[in-house]
């Protein structure tokens, strides 16, 4: 058996959880540069607040119903994701991370019989000791233990807990399911699911194997067993390497000014120099992009991106730097307004295969000396104390965090404020 | 019932500079350096930590600008110092309660008793375990 946890609107209690008199008032966490709407708590749910809708469009909404208007708190999130996951992480002996609120567990060997309890342990201590809502969702392969979870969300809400325990359970739950909201099956293949009739979960776990290899490859094969409880999907432990590493953003307004997208750039360069730092790789290659608001359709238009190949593999700052920022002077034009830049480095390798070009002339170990020193002061004083001077510290170009709540748990000076 | 993972800062011990001659006598009685978190942070991951303002609490040694270590794995009992939420709001008192009655009980003469009635909502949000206090907010509130 296998089991999903999920946090409930997980941005939105993390935001509750310091501020209970948001108890049972509609919610919504926006996306960064406070864009979207891209968490909603149930009563702002109700309210007819779709996923991802622009706050522009739904101000009146929001100030009609007094919603509560949160700019994303990642630092906030993350802290708080971390302790439900090692929480839930302490029940079993085997998870799988698989986003920043939910993450399946594998409960072969554990010797419960009762499932169903486990799932109600889990709940109800994340709950006492985190203060985070969490449903369960119970079943022998890992798809049908997220339908399980959308289940219990939609069936058993007071319970917050469904065990898949036999066929007739199964049964019950695929049909209640339909076809679109069954984990892998996206929009396209939903519709083509339809128009052959095919509704709902059940109906797809009764299809022929054969028609469904024909026409939805063996992604939907491996669904197909999946949905029958024949376990498909691979366990991953461990995220596998990652094979780029991206910084972007968009600017809190359009910008035209050469030289603030470039301290933009560069703090994006360093930023993805201290990543690879951290994961003991370099790359081969900064990836630079720049580019205007494409949604306004009124304004003239530029975007353009270049791969610039580094000589040496690297992860020092002061070279990724430069190789973006010679990019960057590539491929800026005057006379535009531009809503985003970002660095992506690619082709990454480990820092103890680098192979040095032939006419490199820099000291590496002296480069590498300085680079450890600036990682080590400013993880002791604080992120970026020491940075180059190129990185600037205006951030003309920072994002829009209008409604940002404190860092309750990360930063001693922006703890709970509690008038006693 | 549950195992929590630690959070373990590297706290190196120092072992003296290397000597040519004898070995420090001390390097066989090394211990690791005293580390707050691990003395008053019994479960890190439930552990939440919180700045009071107010008097209500002065009689518990809990003056203005006192750092509370508050821990919500901990089931409240009576007596016990409490983070509570009263109808939205937060505050901070001993829990008193009985099979009948359930009280938040100020620390200061000047406060009363808070009869925690159910249209109330009371929640305990977590039980209160260290108080931090700076010895110049002690002494303010002596003068």
């Amino acid at each position: 058996m296998y089991a999903l946890v999920d946090c409930n609107d997980f941005y939105c209690s993390c935001e509750r959880l310091f501020n209970p008199r948001l108890e049972n008032r509609p919610v919504i966490v926006l996306s960064n540069n406070d864009g979207c709407a891209i968490a909603r708590s149930e009563e702002a749910k109700a309210l007819g607040i779709a996923m991802a809708s622009p706050v522009f469009m739904i101000d009146e909404l929001l100030k009609k119903n007094n919603v509560a208007v949160f700019s994303s708190n990642y630092t906030l999130y993350g802290d708080i994701s971390d302790r439900v996951m090692k929480t839930v992480g302490s029940f079993v002996p085997r998870m799988e991370i698989y986003s920043i609120d939910e993450t399946f567990l594998d409960l072969h060997d554990m010797g419960y019989t009762d499932l169903l309890q486990l799932g109600i342990n889990i709940r109800k201590t994340v709950k006492q000791n985190i203060g985070i809502p969490v449903t369960v969702g119970i079943a022998p392969t890992k798809t049908l233990s997220k339908m399980a979870n959308r289940y219990a969300k939609k069936t058993r809400k007071d319970v917050g807990v469904f065990w898949a325990a036999n066929d007739d359970l199964i049964q019950e739950m695929l049909s209640y399911t339909e076809v679109g909201d069954i984990w892998g099956i996206g929009h396209q293949h939903g519709l083509f699911l339809r128009r052959h009739g095919i509704r709902t979960a059940w109906d797809l776990s009764k299809a022929p194997e054969e028609w469904v290899r024909v026409n939805l490859s063996v992604v939907g094969q491996r669904l197909l067993n999946e949905l029958k409880g024949v376990p498909a999907i691979q366990w991953e432990f461990e995220t596998p390497a990652k094979k780029n590493i991206c910084t972007s953003r968009s600017f809190g307004n359009l910008l035209t000014d050469k030289n603030t997208i470039k301290e933009a750039i560069c703090n994006h360069a360093a930023a993805c120099a201290l990543k690879l730092r951290q994961q003991k790789n370099c790359c081969r290659i900064v990836h630079v992009f720049i580019h205007t608001n494409p949604h306004k359709t009124e304004e003239a238009q530029y975007s353009r991106s270049i791969n610039v190949e580094v000589e040496t593999a690297t992860n020092n700052t002061s070279e990724i730097i430069k190789y973006a920022s010679q990019g960057f002077d590539i491929i800026f034009k005057g006379g535009f307004r531009y809503m985003k830049c970002g660095v992506i480095v690619n082709d990454l390798i480990p820092e103890d295969q680098i192979q040095h070009s032939l006419y490199d002339q820099s000291d590496r170990p002296k480069a590498k000396t300085v680079m450890n020193t600036l990682d080590k002061i400013n993880r002791g004083l604080g992120k970026e104390i020491v940075r180059f001077a190129v990185q600037g510290y205006e951030k003309k170009y920072k994002l829009k965090a209008e409604w940002l709540s404190p860092r309750y748990t990360t930063n001693i000076n922006e703890i709970l404020k509690v008038k006693i | 019932m549950i195992k929590e993972q630690i959070y373990k800062p590297t706290v190196l011990p120092f072992y003296g500079a290397v000597q040519a001659g004898f070995p420090s006598p001390a390097m066989d009685y090394i211990e690791e350096r005293i580390d707050l978190n691990k003395t008053l942070i019994k479960h890190p991951l439930s552990t939440f930590i919180v700045e009071c303002s107010g008097d209500s609490m002065i009689n518990a040694f809990i003056p203005p600008r006192a750092k509370l270590i508050v821990d919500r794995s901990i089931t409240p009992k009576t007596g016990d110092i409490v983070l509570a939420v009263i109808n939205g709001e937060f505050t901070v008192k001993f829990l008193k309660k009985n099979e009948h009655n359930c009280f938040l009980v100020p620390a200061n003469s000047k406060y009363k008793d808070i009869k925690v009635t159910p249209e109330m909502n009371m929640q305990v949000w977590g039980v209160v375990t260290n108080i931090i206090t700076d010895t110049t907010d002690v002494r303010k509130c002596m003068l």
